[in-house]
C-alpha cells in the first residue's frame, strides 16, 4: 500500500483567521496535512486567553489546554497588518474567517478582493447566522445558537426544570466540522475545474439540523416532543449506564436481554414465554426497565456495560469525558497521541493510506511568523502577485 | 443533472450505499447534498430499521404516530417501508434506492457489478459482515482497483472490542457527551436525541473526501475505518489535556455547570407563555451595560453586588432571579430583538415548530427545503447548512428529489447504469435477487 506521508491535504495552505471554536476546523484540517496558518493579533488569539492552562502556568498565552486542544498541527504567525494579511490569503489556497460581509469588504478581506488574483481561492466564512438574512448581523455564543438551533428545548430533566446546553460549544463545533466538509468539496470541485468560490456557512442552521427525530416528530405528529432525560440505571458503584433494550430491531434483541438476566438470576417476570410476543412487551415496559435496574446493582458500572456488550446489546457506562483515556480499544486503535510530551485525543479515523495526524504541537505565539513571513516573499517573487 | 441547476462539487462522483439506521447515512446525504449519486442498496426482506420505526409519515392531512413507541409491535405495524420519519431525516440528498438480495448469487453478481462502476463504497454493518457476503475490502480492490471504501460501526473494524454496538446513547455515554449535559451535582441529563449519529456521520463523510483527495493526488484508494467514539474525543475541548497534562478529571463536583458558561447574567430564563424561556448571555461589561439600558435602568441592576463582571458571577442566582422577574411577563421573541438591537446575545428557545414555523432566518436562508416522495408526498426536510457560490449544494441533490421509496431506483440502476435487457431484468426478479 502507498502511503502518503504528507496526508490527503498535503501541499494545501490554509491561512486561519478566526476567534471562536470554529478554530476546530483548522485542527482538523490539519490532521488531513494541510499547512494550516493560524493568524492572531500581537495580544494573541482569544482563545489563549480561556483556561485551563497547563499547572504553574495560569495566565501564560502559550500554555492554554484549551488553545492546544484546537490548535494542534497548526502554524502561529502574528501579522497585524491588514495588507500583509490580505498578501498572505491571496497566496493561500483556503482563507477560513469569520467576518460578515461588511467588516470584511472593509478590511480587503471578502473573498472578491482576495480572489482577484488567485482565481483558485477558496474563502469560508463561518459566522454565526450566515451572511445573509434578516438575523444575519444578530450576535451569538453556542448557548444562543443552542437556544435557537432546538438542542435546548429537547434536553433537560423534564418539565420542572429548565431546558440545557451541552457544556463545550457543541453548536459551533458542528458548525467548524460543516465548514471542513465544504472546504473539502470545494477544493475537489477546484480539482476537476480550478475554480475557487466563497462558502457561507451558518452555525445556526449547523445547530438546528443536529436533532435526529424531532423536526421529523413534529412534521407527522403536529405537536413538537418535549425535553426528556433517556433512561439510565444505576450500577453498584453509582455510575450511570445507559442500557439500552432496542426492541425494535428485532426479536433477537429480547431474547439476548432475557438471556443475560437469566444468567445473573434476575429475569423475575420476564422469563414468562408471555414477554416474548412484542405487543406484551410493549405494555409491561416498566418491568423490562425495573430487571435491568436488578442487575445493575449487582455490577460496578464499566462491568455492567460490557456485561451487556458481551451479549450483544448496545449499552454504555456514561464516563467524564477524560474516562476514555482509560479505554482499551481507543489505546489499541492507537487514537491517543502523543506531541512534546503532551497526550491528545488523536485521529477521528483509522486510515492506513493517508492517515490523520498532527505534524507539530500547538505553535507558541508568533512561533512561526518569520518563517511565514520568508515564504510569502519567495512565493511572491517566484510568481509576482497580479493586480 | 437536473436543468437550470448549476454543477455541484461532487458531480459524476458515484457511491455504492449500505448504510443503515442513522450514522452512516448522516455521511451519504452530506455527499448527495454536495452533487454525488448515492445509491442506497437496500432489502425489502429486512428494510432499514428507521423505514419502519416511529414516528410515522400520515398522508397529507392526517395525523401520525409520535415516537412515543420504538418498539418491535409498532415496527410491525409500519404501513409500508416509506413511512418511517426519522428515514426522511438520514436520506435526503437525492439518494436512490434498489433491493438487491447479498445472500442470493445472481443479487451478488448484480452488486459486484455495481461495485466496478463506483467511486466510494459506505456501509454500516457489524464487522465483517459484508466479508460475508463475499464483499470484502479484498474483493471490493479486485472489483474495482482505485475504490474508496468507508466502513461506519461504532467501535470500528480493529481492536480487542470491535464486536461491541452502539447506538447514539451508547456512544455518548461512553465518550463523555453525556456527562457534559447537566447541572451541577446532579447526575446527568444528556441528549435526548442521538448527536453522535450526525457527529459519525459529519467524520464519515470527511472520511469519503479526504480519500477522495488522496486519490486524486495518488490514483490509490483506501479503507477508512470509521467508529462512532473516536469522532467524539475532540468535543470536550481541553478536558482531557486537564487530564493528561494536570491530572484532573471532568467527574468533579459542579461539573458540568449547568448553563453557565462564566459570565452573569447568562443562561435560560422563563418567559411569557407555557415552558417558554430565552437565553441570555452576557459575558462582559458592554453587554451588561446594553442588558441593563435594554430592560429601561431598573434599580436593582445598581445593587453594588452587580457592579462588575466578578461580582456579577460571584451573586449569579440572585441577579438571575431579578432577570427572570423581567423576562417572565415578556415574550420570548420580543425579549431577544430587543436586546439582540443592544448588541446582547439572546435568542429564543426554539422547539421544532418555532423552527418550522417562527424562525425567520431559517425561512429566508432556505433551510428546510420542500421536496416529494412518491408515495408520503411533500415534506420539508434538510440538507447541509452552508451556500457554496459557485457549487451550490441542494437537499434533493443532483436530482431534487425527496428520499426514495424503497426500491424506487430499480429501473434507473439496472437499466440505465448496468445496462440490463427487460428479459434479463424479468429473470433476476424471478429467480429472487432483487428483493
Amino acid at each position: 500500500m502507498t502511503t502518503n506521508s504528507e496526508g490527503a491535504l498535503g501541499g494545501v495552505r490554509v491561512v486561519e483567521m478566526v476567534d471562536e471554536p470554529v478554530e476546530y476546523c483548522g485542527r482538523l484540517l490539519a490532521g488531513l496535512g494541510a499547512d494550516v496558518i493560524k493568524l492572531e493579533p500581537t495580544g494573541g488569539a482569544p482563545s489563549r486567553a480561556e483556561g485551563p492552562y497547563a499547572e504553574g502556568r495560569q495566565g501564560d498565552r502559550d500554555a492554554s489546554l484549551h488553545f492546544w486542544h484546537f490548535n494542534v498541527g497548526k502554524r502561529s504567525a502574528v501579522i497585524d497588518d491588514d495588507e500583509m494579511v490580505g498578501r498572505l490569503c491571496r497566496s493561500a489556497d483556503v482563507v477560513i474567517h469569520c467576518l460578515r460581509p461588511g467588516p470584511a469588504a472593509a478590511r480587503g478581506l471578502d473573498h472578491q478582493s482576495l480572489a482577484a488574483g488567485n482565481p483558485g481561492l477558496v474563502s469560508c466564512a463561518i459566522t454565526p447566522f450566515g451572511q445573509t438574512g434578516p438575523w444575519r448581523d444578530f450576535v451569538a455564543d453556542d448557548l444562543v445558537l443552542m437556544a435557537l438551533g432546538g438542542s435546548m428545548a429537547a434536553c433537560g430533566y423534564g418539565a420542572d426544570d429548565p431546558p440545557l446546553a451541552c457544556w463545550g460549544d457543541q453548536a459551533w463545533l458542528t458548525a467548524a466540522t460543516y465548514a471542513a466538509l465544504a472546504i473539502l468539496g470545494a477544493l475537489e470541485y477546484r480539482a476537476r475545474t480550478g475554480g475557487g468560490q466563497l462558502i457561507d456557512v451558518s452555525a445556526h442552521q449547523a445547530a438546528a439540523s443536529m436533532t435526529e427525530w424531532h423536526v421529523m416528530t413534529y412534521l407527522c405528529t403536529g405537536s413538537p416532543m418535549a425535553r426528556f432525560r433517556h433512561p439510565t440505571v444505576t450500577a453498584r458503584d453509582g455510575k450511570q449506564v445507559a442500557a439500552l433494550i432496542p426492541d425494535f430491531l428485532g426479536p433477537h434483541v429480547f431474547e439476548r436481554f432475557v438471556g443475560l438476566l437469566e444468567a445473573d438470576g434476575v429475569a423475575g417476570p420476564l422469563s414468562d414465554p408471555a414477554f416474548g410476543d412484542p405487543r406484551h412487551r410493549a405494555r409491561n415496559y416498566g418491568e423490562l426497565m425495573a430487571a435491568t435496574q436488578r442487575l445493575a446493582g449487582r455490577h460496578d458500572g464499566e462491568e455492567l456495560f460490557r456485561l451487556g456488550q458481551e451479549a450483544g446489546l448496545p449499552w454504555g457506562v456514561i464516563r467524564a469525558p477524560d474516562e476514555v483515556l482509560d479505554d482499551r480499544h481507543l489505546q489499541a486503535r492507537g487514537h491517543f497521541v502523543e506531541m512534546a510530551g503532551v497526550t491528545h485525543a488523536g485521529a477521528p479515523f483509522v486510515a492506513d493510506a493517508s492517515p490523520f495526524r498532527f505534524l507539530r504541537p500547538p505553535p507558541r505565539l508568533g512561533e512561526h511568523t518569520d518563517e511565514v513571513l520568508a515564504e510569502l516573499e519567495g512565493r511572491e517573487q517566484r510568481t509576482p502577485a497580479q493586480p | 443533472m437536473v436543468d437550470g441547476a448549476g454543477p455541484m462539487a461532487l458531480q459524476g462522483l458515484r457511491v455504492l450505499d449500505f448504510c443503515r439506521l442513522g450514522f452512516g447515512s448522516q455521511a451519504t446525504l452530506i455527499l448527495g447534498c454536495l452533487g454525488a449519486e448515492v445509491i442506497r442498496v437496500e432489502s425489502t426482506t429486512r428494510p432499514d430499521p428507521i423505514r419502519v420505526m416511529p414516528p410515522f409519515v400520515p398522508d397529507p392531512g392526517e395525523v401520525g404516530e409520535g415516537f412515543g413507541g420504538a418498539t418491535l409491535a409498532n415496527a410491525q405495524k409500519a404501513r409500508s417501508p416509506n413511512r418511517g420519519g426519522i428515514f426522511y431525516k438520514y436520506n435526503t440528498g437525492g439518494k436512490r434506492s434498489i433491493a438487491v438480495d447479498a445472500r442470493h448469487p445472481d443479487g451478488l453478481g448484480l452488486l459486484r457489478r455495481l461495485v466496478a462502476i463506483s467511486d466510494v463504497v459506505t456501509e454500516s454493518f457489524a464487522p465483517g459482515t459484508m466479508a460475508r457476503w463475499g464483499l470484502g475490502y479484498e474483493t471490493l480492490c479486485q472489483l474495482r482497483p482505485d475504490v474508496i471504501y468507508v466502513s461506519m460501526c461504532g467501535y470500528g473494524h480493529t481492536g480487542p472490542d470491535s464486536h461491541y454496538l452502539t447506538m447514539g446513547p451508547t456512544a455518548q455515554a461512553l465518550t463523555g457527551l453525556t456527562h457534559l449535559v447537566g447541572l451541577p451535582d446532579r447526575e446527568p441529563a444528556g441528549w435526548s436525541f442521538s448527536y453522535l449519529d450526525h457527529v459519525g456521520g459529519y467524520l464519515g463523510a470527511v472520511a469519503v473526501l479526504m480519500a477522495l483527495a488522496h486519490r486524486r493526488r495518488t490514483g490509490v484508494g483506501q479503507h477508512v475505518d470509521v467508529s462512532q467514539l473516536e469522532p467524539a474525543t475532540a468535543l470536550a475541548g481541553a478536558l482531557l489535556l486537564d487530564r493528561t497534562v494536570n491530572g484532573r478529571s471532568a467527574r468533579r463536583p459542579g461539573f458540568p455547570p449547568g448553563n453557565r458558561r462564566g459570565g452573569a447574567p447568562q443562561g435560560v430564563y422563563r418567559a411569557a407563555g407555557e415552558d417558554r424561556w430565552v437565553v441570555i448571555s452576557c459575558s462582559t461589561e458592554a453587554h451588561w451595560a446594553a442588558f441593563v439600558a435594554s430592560a429601561g435602568n431598573p434599580s436593582w441592576a445598581e445593587d453594588e453586588r452587580f457592579a462588575t463582571l466578578a461580582d456579577r458571577v460571584k451573586h449569579a442566582e440572585d441577579l438571575d432571579s431579578h432577570v427572570e422577574a423581567w423576562t417572565r411577563t415578556r415574550d420570548r421573541y420580543e425579549v431577544m430583538h430587543l436586546l439582540q438591537r443592544a448588541g446582547v446575545p439572546a435568542g429564543a428557545v426554539q422547539d421544532a415548530a418555532d423552527r418550522l414555523e417562527r424562525d425567520e432566518q431559517l425561512s429566508a436562508r432556505g433551510h428546510f427545503t420542500p421536496l416529494v416522495n412518491s408515495e408520503v408526498g411533500e415534506l420539508s426536510l434538510e440538507g447541509v447548512p452552508f451556500t457554496m457560490s459557485v457549487s451550490p449544494p441542494h437537499t434533493g441533490g443532483a436530482i431534487r428529489r425527496g428520499p426514495p421509496c424503497l426500491d424506487e431506483d430499480a429501473h434507473f440502476v439496472l437499466r440505465d447504469l448496468l445496462g440490463l435487457e427487460d428479459q434479463e431484468v424479468a429473470g433476476l426478479r424471478a429467480g429472487g435477487a432483487l428483493r
